[in-house]
């Protein structure tokens, strides 16, 4: 498998700050990353970072070695054609309906599908994902459940190459999260690039590949998913404590967490 | 102090830098609109009905109102100085080439401004941006350019409704007041305007239109993180637009009648 994305020294200032620091990353292609660590680590900067919604104020960010800064607006537009994003809080266009939300990738991508099967193709996802009763409900009349899985199922309409999850079943219950990981699991059974952000070890041990983990804007370790869960490093085991900490009971063995156990 | 005014200079020339890429990526998909696929043509009809269509009633009013005030001063008044005959000349000044494109930009700074500044700063601060940017839709594209040519379409409308409005209707609601023969106004006022006026109240429109839409997108797009920000960004739209206007409507007037 080559590398789909490559992070070289990027760094992100936020407010004179560094949301991110010399961080060096390789996404594989047909593979599934996870990235772990704290609240305000800057993970989901990571992975706005390597979508390349956010460009960095140091080093590169390529897609199969082509710096994102200089690739072409029809190169752009191709790669925006094969990938989805979810966002933590939906991110869902409000002054549409849900069935506008996910009528709206294709149409701008795949406009020669026709009106006709646009439709069929949107309401089809709906019925997948539960939301068969809402095509013309505006976001803010959904649930904050409904949300992330209209948001998820936006991602993944056009049948996306490579997603960028940012913490898919968070906040949400136990139903859809089923739902949701389900859906991701398809995914990546079909060879879709996945590069997510999670706190969710049961998620985790169902799908990871590879795992970062991420502390204050900087990557402490970062391989093999079943390597770095066994990594005895003290630094690394403190932050997967603290992540895995927030939503297990305190003696929980964090080794049985991110092998599937329950929290 | 030195340094203060060095950083502020500095901030200034930044952001003034930011504000000319803006505009210059705006007028770049202008021009590239028509090749674009149409996915943002429903986003321009829509701002012309909300622009455009929704306004026609205040701006009528405010036609009529500023209308019939000039005829009955001017009746009134220019007869005590023997200047009778020159109410049309005032009313083509007043309403064909200064307050109409004037008095609609102000209208349409105060509703649409405003709403085009609000809304883009609520789709910045709830990712809604990031989204589109997320699926390959250029938000310059997509959001403000539609925003733009529907208002400059919807102004340049209103401006001529605007002087329709100012100088027939208000003759209307003047004979409540001041009675004057329908043919005697209208055969003068013919003879007064003319085609400068006519091309003056065009341009007007379309310079003011334009640059109402273009602070408001740009205001909009600048709102960062903060709900805060958003009224902020609401004022800022019509404060610079107003001042921009103001600027415009000089310079116009300046080179077409000096």
């Amino acid at each position: 498998m080559s590398e789909l994305i490559s992070l070289r020294g990027v760094a992100v200032l936020t407010d004179g700050h560094e949301s991110l620091c010399d961080v060096d990353l390789d996404i594989t292609e047909g593979a599934c990353t996870l990235v772990m660590g704290p609240s305000g680590s800057g993970k989901s900067t990571l992975l706005k970072v390597a979508a390349g919604l956010i460009p960095p104020d140091r080093g590169t960010v390529s897609l199969r070695g082509d710096d994102f800064g200089s690739l072409g607006e029809r190169s752009l537009l191709a790669f925006r054609r094969t990938n989805g994003f979810v966002f933590q809080d939906g991110a869902l266009w409000e002054n549409k309906s849900i069935f506008e939300n996910l009528a709206l990738p294709l149409q701008v991508h795949f406009p020669e599908l026709g009106a006709d099967e646009i439709r069929d193709r949107v309401l089809a996802m709906l019925a997948r994902g539960g939301l068969a009763d809402s095509p013309s409900l505006r976001p803010a009349q959904l649930s904050g459940g409904e949300r992330k899985i209209a948001s998820f199922l936006r991602a993944a309409i056009t049948g996306p190459s490579v997603v960028f999850l940012d913490e898919p079943t968070l906040s949400i219950d136990h139903t859809k999260t089923a739902l949701i990981t389900g859906m991701i699991r398809d995914l990546k059974a079909g060879g879709c690039t996945i590069f997510a952000v999670t706190h969710d070890p049961h998620l985790a041990s169902l799908i990871a590949d590879r795992l970062v983990v991420i502390d204050a804007g900087r990557i402490v370790v970062e391989g093999p998913f079943d390597a770095v869960k066994r990594d005895a490093d003290p630094r690394v085991r403190a932050v997967l404590a603290q992540v895995l900490g927030e939503i297990s009971s305190f003696d929980t063995d964090l080794l049985d967490l991110l092998d599937g156990g329950s929290p | 102090m030195l340094a203060r005014l060095g950083r502020w200079a500095i901030e200034r020339a930044r952001g003034t830098g930011y504000a000319m890429g803006f505009l210059a990526q705006v007028v770049r998909e202008i021009l590239l609109f028509p090749r674009r696929r149409q996915v943002a043509f429903r986003v321009l009809v829509l701002q012309i009905l909300f622009t455009g269509i929704e306004a026609l009633g205040i701006v009528g009013l405010i036609a009529l109102a500023i209308g019939a005030v000039i005829i009955v001063e001017g009746t009134t008044l220019l007869p005590r100085f023997g200047q009778s005959g020159l109410l049309h000349q005032i009313l083509i000044v007043v309403i064909t080439r200064e307050l109409g494109p004037v008095l609609t930009a102000f209208v349409i700074i105060a509703r649409s401004g405003t709403a085009i500044a609000t809304e883009l700063g609520n789709m910045v601060v709830s990712h809604e941006i990031e989204a589109y940017v997320s699926v390959g839709i250029n938000p310059i594209s997509y959001l403000a350019v539609p925003r733009v040519l529907g208002v400059t379409i919807a102004m340049v409308a209103l401006t001529v409704y605007f002087n329709i409005f100012g100088l027939v209707g208000s003759y209307l609601v003047s004979q409540l007041v001041t009675p004057t023969p329908v043919a005697e106004y209208f055969r003068n006022l013919l003879a007064t305007i003319q085609a400068r006026d006519v091309l003056s109240t065009l341009v007007k429109g379309l310079v003011f239109g334009f640059i109402v839409s273009v602070v408001a997108t740009f205001q909009g797009f600048k709102v960062k993180v903060a709900v805060t920000e958003i009224p902020r960004a609401a004022i800022k739209a019509v404060g610079q637009g107003f001042v921009l206007v103001f600027l415009a409507d000089a310079l116009i007037t300046l080179i077409t009648y000096v």
